[in-house]
């Protein structure tokens, strides 16, 4: 069942991010791939997450699709004129791409290029609505395209943040949706009660949104996270049951197998899996059955509310 | 310098339409240089205004002011007293003046009058061009002293592109390809060597890449 019809059918979905490689070897790539697919409803292929130079979304998206695998292709404003957006939206559309998710993209300096100038030719919602008027068949310039794209478009929501900054997201995400995003996807969450205060600001009836369940790493990078993220919190619950695993690679798939289905217990609309390099790790997201109580929270006396991630 | 050119005066007017009270702030520097918001452009943009808004029947007290410097705080201070009897400052300042005013009359409107353009110089009376786009690591030394980043339209750095043609650049017949006027320059300087050396990669982040840009001289600083 293709994702817009999933969505529209109300089901829930799960996408799992796939980084494209960074050269030209393609094969761990697509196994990692054809081993989930039955269970996971199309894969997103990030564009050059965090301006570290890979693959191009639109090469490895397409590499999935000849596999008959359904993707979610990645655009952003950063590294891309308006010509060159449209000109891959037209290539996409043209080899199967379904589904497109557009985000604005991190500066240069975050990245592996930090010299590299930024484009910014046009901006989020500028790029949301010119793929919507390609599916009206026009172009930026108001031009007449032969053959129309017709995409089931997403985008970022920064669900994490609290207050006024909550209320700017929410406005912000309003926009997005005027301008035709029809699925959202969240910084990682660990615990779905992080989701209170926006799921009850969000425009629920018109979109779906989709959780980032995040695979730890290590007690490290739960740590780091923690920390250094103003947005995300992982919880000093999570942090225990890492730390005192024995098997810890093993505990942080089951972690975010139980994410998985505390976000189907809440009535999530579905998931967006990100695994950062460990696609490998997706079976046993996917497979692991979840744990008995599901009720993390109890032992997390320092859920950090209030704190922010970077939802770009 | 700074180098503007005054807005269409329909954009200005329908920018300004709902004011009761307007300042007009010139400034002294480069805006004058470039005869687009010194005292004299103040002066005509004043009148203009307000034949058109009698003209339309509408009360609208227009007033005239031009500082020394709007991108000073030194010079901002001179209107403290009067900056928030107006319902808008009307700033023929480039977008560094707009700004810095802005910034200090938290309560007053502040609107541009001028499009800020480039880094140039006068050219001639009444002409103005490109030299500079403050890209944060100047490479004049090895292009003869001609910037291919502001003067070339496609800002390659080795040479030129295909395009260049009799001297011209392949944008327009009117504009001298800077590669040629570097090869030239270089030629007569006896340093085409250097010209066969490929230029380091660009660093972009000292440019807009890196995001708003600051120097800080801590020596001077207090
Ligand atoms: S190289 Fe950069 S700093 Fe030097 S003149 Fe050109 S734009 Fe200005
Ligand atoms: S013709 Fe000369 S100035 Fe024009 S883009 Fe090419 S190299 Fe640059």
């Amino acid at each position: 069942m293709q994702l817009r019809d999933k969505s529209e059918a109300g089901q829930f979905i799960v996408l799992a991010e796939m980084e494209p490689p960074k050269g030209v070897d393609i094969n761990k790539f697509t196994a990692n791939a054809i081993r989930v697919k039955e269970q996971v409803d199309a894969f997103v292929v990030p564009e050059m997450n965090s301006a570290v130079m890979r693959m191009s979304s639109l090469g490895a998206s397409l590499i999935l699709q000849h596999k008959g695998l359904p993707t979610v292709m990645q655009v952003n404003c950063r590294d891309r004129n308006r010509l060159a957006l449209q000109a891959d939206l037209l290539a996409a559309g043209a080899s199967g791409v379904e589904n497109i998710m557009a985000v604005t993209g991190e500066d240069p300096s975050f990245g592996d290029h930090h010299e590299a100038s930024a484009v910014y030719d046009i901006d989020l919602i500028r790029l949301l609505s010119t793929i919507q008027g390609m599916a009206k068949g026009k172009d930026m310039a108001g031009v007449d395209l032969i053959g129309a794209p017709s995409f089931f478009c997403g985008s970022t929501v920064n669900a994490n943040v609290r207050g006024k900054a909550l209320q700017l997201e929410i406005e912000e995400m309003e926009r997005k949706i005027e301008a035709g995003a029809r699925f959202f996807v969240t910084p990682p969450v660990f615990d779905m009660a992080d989701l209170d205060e926006f799921l009850q600001k969000a425009p629920r009836d018109k979109i779906k949104i989709l959780p980032t369940v995040l695979l730890l790493k290590s007690v490290g990078m739960a740590r780091y996270i923690d920390r250094h993220s103003d947005h995300v919190s992982v919880g000093q619950g999570l942090i225990k049951r890492i730390m005192t695993a024995s098997d810890k690679a093993r505990e942080c798939a089951q972690i975010a197998a139980d994410t998985i289905a505390a976000a189907k217990q809440a009535g999530m609309d579905g998931v967006a899996i990100a695994t950062l390099g460990w696609e490998h790790m997706l079976p046993q997201v996917l497979n692991l059955k979840p744990t008995e109580s599901l009720d993390t929270r109890q032992d997390d006396p320092n859920t950090s509310w209030g704190k922010h991630a970077g939802g770009k | 310098m700074i180098v503007a050119s005054p807005k269409p005066i329909e954009e200005v007017i329908n920018t300004v339409k709902d004011c009761k009270k307007l300042l007009i702030l010139g400034c002294n520097e480069c805006v004058t240089v470039c005869e687009a918001g010194g005292k004299k452009e103040v002066g005509i943009l004043a009148s203009a205004l307000r034949m058109y808004f009698a003209k339309q029947g509408q009360q609208i007290l227009i007033e005239e002011r031009t500082l020394e410097r709007q991108c000073d705080h030194e010079y901002l201070e001179e209107i403290r007293d009067i900056a928030d009897t107006y319902d808008a400052i009307l700033s023929l300042a480039c977008g560094v003046g707009v700004q810095f005013t802005a910034e200090k009359y938290l309560s007053t409107v502040v609107l541009p009058g001028v499009n800020t353009c480039f880094l140039g110089a006068t050219e001639e009376r009444g002409l103005w061009t490109e030299r500079c786009q403050a890209c944060g690591s100047c490479v004049l030394a090895s292009t003869g002293g001609i910037c291919p980043v502001s003067r070339c339209a496609k800002r390659v750095l080795n040479g030129p592109c295909g395009g260049s043609t009799k001297g011209k650049c392949e944008i327009s017949k009117e504009v001298d390809c800077a590669w040629q006027l570097i090869v030239d320059r270089l030629t007569a300087l006896g340093k085409m060597d250097e010209y066969e050396q490929i230029a380091p990669l660009k660093d972009w982040s000292t440019d807009r890449a890196g995001g708003p840009r600051k120097v800080a001289k801590e020596d001077v600083q207090s």
